[in-house]
C-alpha cells in the first residue's frame, strides 16, 4: 500500500482543518458583535414563542431591546410576572406600566351595497384581489373574516352585522390582524383611548353619503368641536391624535352621522339611522 | 470568454436542469420553507448567496488542493507528497463539506456584524442551508461530476444560476401553496402530499425545456 | 482524566434505556417512525432521485444504512469526548469519512452502470438529513448498543421506503421489477421514471400514510374559513 495515499490526505485534511479552525476563531473574535452576557439569561426567561406581540421580530430581538432599555419586560404578552421581574432586574431597567394596546377595526359599514356577487375563496385578501373587492365602498370591511382566522388568541370574531368584534381582554396587540386585513382598516390603539373614528373612507363626502350610512363625509364639525386640537380632517377622513385626545367626548356629540364613538359602548350605541334622524331633527331646529 | 457557453450554463441551471424540479436537490427546504411567499423569497436569496460562494470556494479547493500536480501544475501539496496521489476521491466529500460549513459560519458571523438588516432578512435560513444537498450538489457538479472542465468563472456562474433556479421553484411553489391552503383538499392529502403532487405538475411542465440545449 | 472519560463513554452494560427494551429501538425505525414516510419526511433527495429502479433504490438504501450505522456507532462511542460547541462539524466529518469509505467500496465492487445511475447521490449521503438528525438526536445521548440498533432500524426503514417508491416507479414506468419484465401487454408510462413520477408517487404515498394514520383532519376554524364565501349583508339594505 502506497504510504502517500495515507500521508497525503492526512496532511491535507489536517492543514485544511487547522486553517478553517483558526480562520473561524479569528473571525469570531474580530467580528464579534459584543453580545451582552445578560442576553442569554434574558432569552431564557422570555417565552421563546417568537410571536411578535411585543412588536419585535422574536424573543432574541426583544431581549436585545430590553438590555438597551428601549422596552420593558411587561411588553411581552406571554411572560409570567415573576419572570418579567427577574428579566427587568437582569436588564437593569425598572418595571414600567404596561400600555396595553388592542386592535380596533375602523369601519362600521351600514348599508354598503355589493359591487358584484363574489363566489370564491372565503378570504378577504382573495376577495380584495377581484376588481378591488366586492363592496361598493372601497375602504369598507369585506367581512369574510380573515382577521378572525389569523388571530392566534381568538380575540376577533365576526359579528352578525358582518363586521369583526374585538375582545379587548384577549387581544395582545400582536398585529397579525393588522397585517392580514387587505384594506388596512385595523389599527392598534391604547385601550385607555376608547374614542375612535369608525370609518376609513377617503372618498369625497358626496360619494360617501351615497355608499354608506355610517361613512365620514369630512364635514369638519368634529375638528371645530375639539378644544384640544386632537382631531383633524385630512384626506376626506377624520383622524384622532391619541396623544392629544383627552376623552372629553366633544367630537362624539358633534358628529352628525354618529361615526365617532366610544367603543366601550358598542352594544348600546344608536345606529347611524337613528343618528341621521337626530341630524334631521337638529337641522330642522 | 465564450458567451454562448455561459448562456448555456445559465439557462441550463435555471430551466433545463432546474436544481429542484429536475435534479432533485434541495428538496427539504423546498417543502419546508415554501408555505409563505416572503419566507420562500428569503430562503431563496440565502441559497443564491451561499451557492455562489460555495461554488467559488470548492472550485479553489478542487484545483489547488485536491488535483494531482500533473494535471494542473497547481497542487499545493505536490511539494510535500509528490505528484503521484490523486486526493480527489479520498478527500472530496470531507473537504467540500468542511469548506461549505466553514463558509456559512463565516458568512453568518460577518453578516451579523456588518449588515444586521441583511442578517434579519436571511440570517435565520443560513444554518438550514449548510447541510442542504443543493449546495453540496452544486459543488460536486462544478468539479468532480461536471460534464466538462469548468473554469472559475463558469463554476461560479453555474452556482449563481442554480440558486436562481431554486428561487424560481420556491416562488412558484409558495404561490401555489398559499392558494392551496385555502382550498378544499381531501383530508389525507392536505399539506405535504398535495404539495408534492403540485411539484409533480411543475416538474412535468419544466420537462418541456428538456432538449433545448441539445445534448447539454 | 482522559482515561476516566474513556471509561465512561458508551460501553454501558445496561440493556434498557428509560425502560425501553433495546429491541424497540430497532423496530421503531422501520414502520412507526419511518424516516421518510412520516409527518415530517427527511432524506427526500435520494428518495426521489435514485428510485428509478428497484435495484438502484435498494442499493442506495443499503449504502445509507451502512453510513448511518457506522456513524451512529462512532459518535456514540466518542460522545463524551466531543465538545458541545463544535459537535456538528465533528459529526459531519465522521459522516463524510464513512461516506467516502462506502463510496470507494461501491466503486470497487458494484457494476459501473449502477454507480453511474446513483451518480452524485452517494457523496450526497453526507448531507442526508436522516444521518445528521439521528446523530444529533440519538447517538449523542444514548448507549452504543441503542445507537447501533437505532441506526439499523432507521436504515431499514429507509430501505423499505426506497424499495416501495422505486418498486412502484419501475413497475409503472418500465414494466419491469428488478429488471424482470412483468407483463408483456402493459405499456409503460415513461413519466414515472422521470421527475414528475417521483413527486407523484411520493405525494400519494404520504397521502396514503395520512389516511392510514387518520391524520389530516383540519380544525373547525380552518374548515370554516375555507368554505366558499358567504358574506353577511352589511347591517342594512343596499343603498343605490
Amino acid at each position: 500500500m502506497e504510504i502517500n495515499v495515507i500521508i497525503g490526505p492526512v496532511i491535507a485534511l489536517a492543514a485544511l482543518g487547522i486553517a478553517f479552525g483558526v480562520g473561524l476563531a479569528i473571525a469570531s473574535a474580530k467580528l464579534k458583535v459584543s453580545r451582552d452576557p445578560r442576553l442569554e439569561e434574558i432569552i431564557e426567561l422570555l417565552p421563546g414563542v417568537n410571536c411578535g406581540a411585543c412588536g419585535y421580530s422574536g424573543c432574541e430581538a426583544m431581549a436585545a431591546a430590553l438590555v438597551k432599555g428601549e422596552v420593558d419586560p411587561s411588553s411581552c404578552a406571554l411572560i409570567a410576572p415573576d419572570a418579567a421581574k427577574r428579566a427587568a432586574e437582569i436588564a437593569g431597567t425598572g418595571l414600567g406600566q404596561k400600555t396595553k394596546k388592542a386592535a380596533v377595526v375602523l369601519c362600521r359599514a351600514e348599508g354598503v351595497a355589493d359591487n358584484f356577487d363574489y363566489f370564491g375563496i372565503g378570504d378577504c385578501a382573495a376577495a380584495a384581489l377581484s376588481q378591488g373587492g366586492p363592496t361598493a365602498c372601497r375602504y369598507a370591511c369585506i367581512g369574510l373574516g380573515t382577521c378572525a382566522s389569523v388571530c392566534p388568541f381568538d380575540a376577533i370574531t365576526m359579528g352578525d352585522d358582518g363586521l369583526p368584534k374585538v375582545d379587548i381582554d384577549k387581544c395582545v396587540a400582536c398585529g397579525k390582524c393588522v397585517a392580514a386585513c387587505p384594506r388596512g382598516i385595523i389599527i392598534l390603539a391604547p385601550t385607555n383611548r376608547y374614542i375612535h373614528v369608525l370609518c376609513s373612507s377617503r372618498d369625497k363626502g358626496a360619494l360617501v353619503r351615497k355608499l354608506c350610512k355610517a361613512g365620514c363625509i369630512a364635514c369638519k364639525l368634529c375638528e371645530k368641536a375639539c378644544k384640544f386640537d386632537a382631531i383633524k380632517v385630512e384626506d376626506n377622513i377624520a383622524k384622532i391624535d391619541y396623544e392629544k385626545c383627552t376623552l372629553c367626548g366633544a367630537c362624539v356629540e358633534a358628529c352628525p352621522r354618529g361615526i365617532i364613538r366610544d367603543i366601550r359602548e358598542e352594544e348600546t350605541r344608536p345606529t347611524a339611522a337613528a343618528a341621521a334622524a337626530a341630524e334631521q331633527v337638529n337641522s330642522k331646529e | 470568454m465564450n458567451l454562448s457557453a455561459y448562456l448555456a450554463i445559465i439557462f441550463g441551471s435555471i430551466f433545463v436542469n432546474n436544481f429542484v424540479l429536475a435534479r432533485f436537490l434541495g428538496l427539504c427546504p423546498f417543502v419546508g420553507v415554501s408555505k409563505k411567499t416572503d419566507e420562500a423569497v428569503g430562503m431563496g436569496m440565502a441559497v443564491i448567496f451561499v451557492m455562489t460562494l460555495a461554488s467559488a470556494a470548492t472550485w479553489c479547493i478542487y484545483h489547488f488542493v485536491l488535483l494531482p500536480g500533473e494535471q494542473t501544475g497547481q497542487n499545493i501539496l505536490s511539494f510535500v507528497i509528490g505528484n503521484r496521489v490523486s486526493l480527489v476521491p479520498i478527500l472530496k466529500n470531507v473537504s467540500y463539506i468542511l469548506v461549505i460549513a466553514t463558509l456559512v459560519q463565516l458568512v453568518e458571523i460577518a453578516m451579523r456584524k456588518m449588515s444586521p438588516g441583511l442578517y434579519r432578512a436571511l440570517g435565520i435560513y443560513l444554518p438550514l442551508i449548510t447541510t442542504n444537498c443543493a449546495v453540496m450538489g452544486v459543488a460536486l457538479l462544478n468539479t468532480t461530476d461536471a460534464p466538462r472542465h469548468f473554469n472559475f468563472l463558469e463554476a461560479t456562474v453555474q452556482g449563481f444560476s442554480a440558486g436562481i433556479g431554486f428561487l424560481l421553484a420556491m416562488l412558484l411553489m409558495s404561490a401555489i401553496r398559499e392558494r392551496l391552503a385555502l382550498s378544499e383538499v381531501p383530508e389525507s392529502l392536505r399539506g405535504l402530499p398535495v404539495a408534492f403532487i403540485c411539484a409533480a405538475m411543475m416538474a412535468l411542465s419544466f420537462l418541456g425545456f428538456a432538449g433545448i440545449l441539445g445534448t447539454g | 482524566m482522559l482515561k476516566a472519560r474513556l471509561a465512561t463513554c458508551g460501553f454501558s452494560s445496561r440493556q434498557r434505556k428509560n425502560g425501553v427494551p433495546l429491541r424497540e429501538e430497532f423496530t421503531k425505525g422501520i414502520i412507526r417512525q419511518n424516516p421518510v414516510i412520516s409527518l415530517t419526511p427527511l432524506g427526500l433527495c435520494p428518495t426521489l432521485a435514485v428510485t428509478t429502479s428497484l435495484k438502484n433504490g435498494i442499493a442506495m438504501g443499503v449504502a445509507t444504512t451502512a453510513v448511518l450505522v457506522s456513524s451512529n456507532l462512532i459518535i456514540s462511542i466518542f460522545k463524551r469526548l466531543i465538545p458541545k460547541e463544535i459537535r456538528i462539524p465533528c459529526y459531519i466529518v465522521v459522516i463524510a469519512s464513512f461516506v467516502t469509505i462506502v463510496e470507494l467500496t461501491m466503486q470497487a465492487t458494484l457494476p459501473p452502470a449502477l454507480n453511474q445511475q446513483l451518480g452524485i447521490f452517494i457523496p450526497l449521503i453526507v448531507v442526508n438529513c436522516i444521518i445528521l438528525g439521528r446523530a444529533e438526536a440519538f447517538a449523542s445521548k444514548n448507549t452504543v448498543a441503542a445507537s447501533f440498533l437505532d441506526g439499523l432500524g432507521a436504515g431499514l426503514g429507509f430501505v423499505l421506503a426506497l424499495a416501495l417508491v422505486s418498486g412502484i416507479r419501475e413497475l409503472l414506468g418500465n414494466g419491469t421489477l428488478w429488471g424482470l419484465a412483468i407483463s408483456g401487454r402493459y405499456e409503460p408510462a415513461a413519466t414515472m421514471i422521470m421527475a414528475p413520477g417521483a413527486f407523484l408517487v411520493l405525494g400519494l404515498l404520504l397521502g396514503g400514510y395520512n389516511l392510514v394514520r387518520g391524520r389530516g383532519a383540519v380544525s373547525a376554524a380552518h374548515a370554516e374559513r375555507i368554505r366558499p364565501a358567504s358574506r353577511k349583508p352589511k347591517g342594512g339594505e343596499g343603498v343605490r
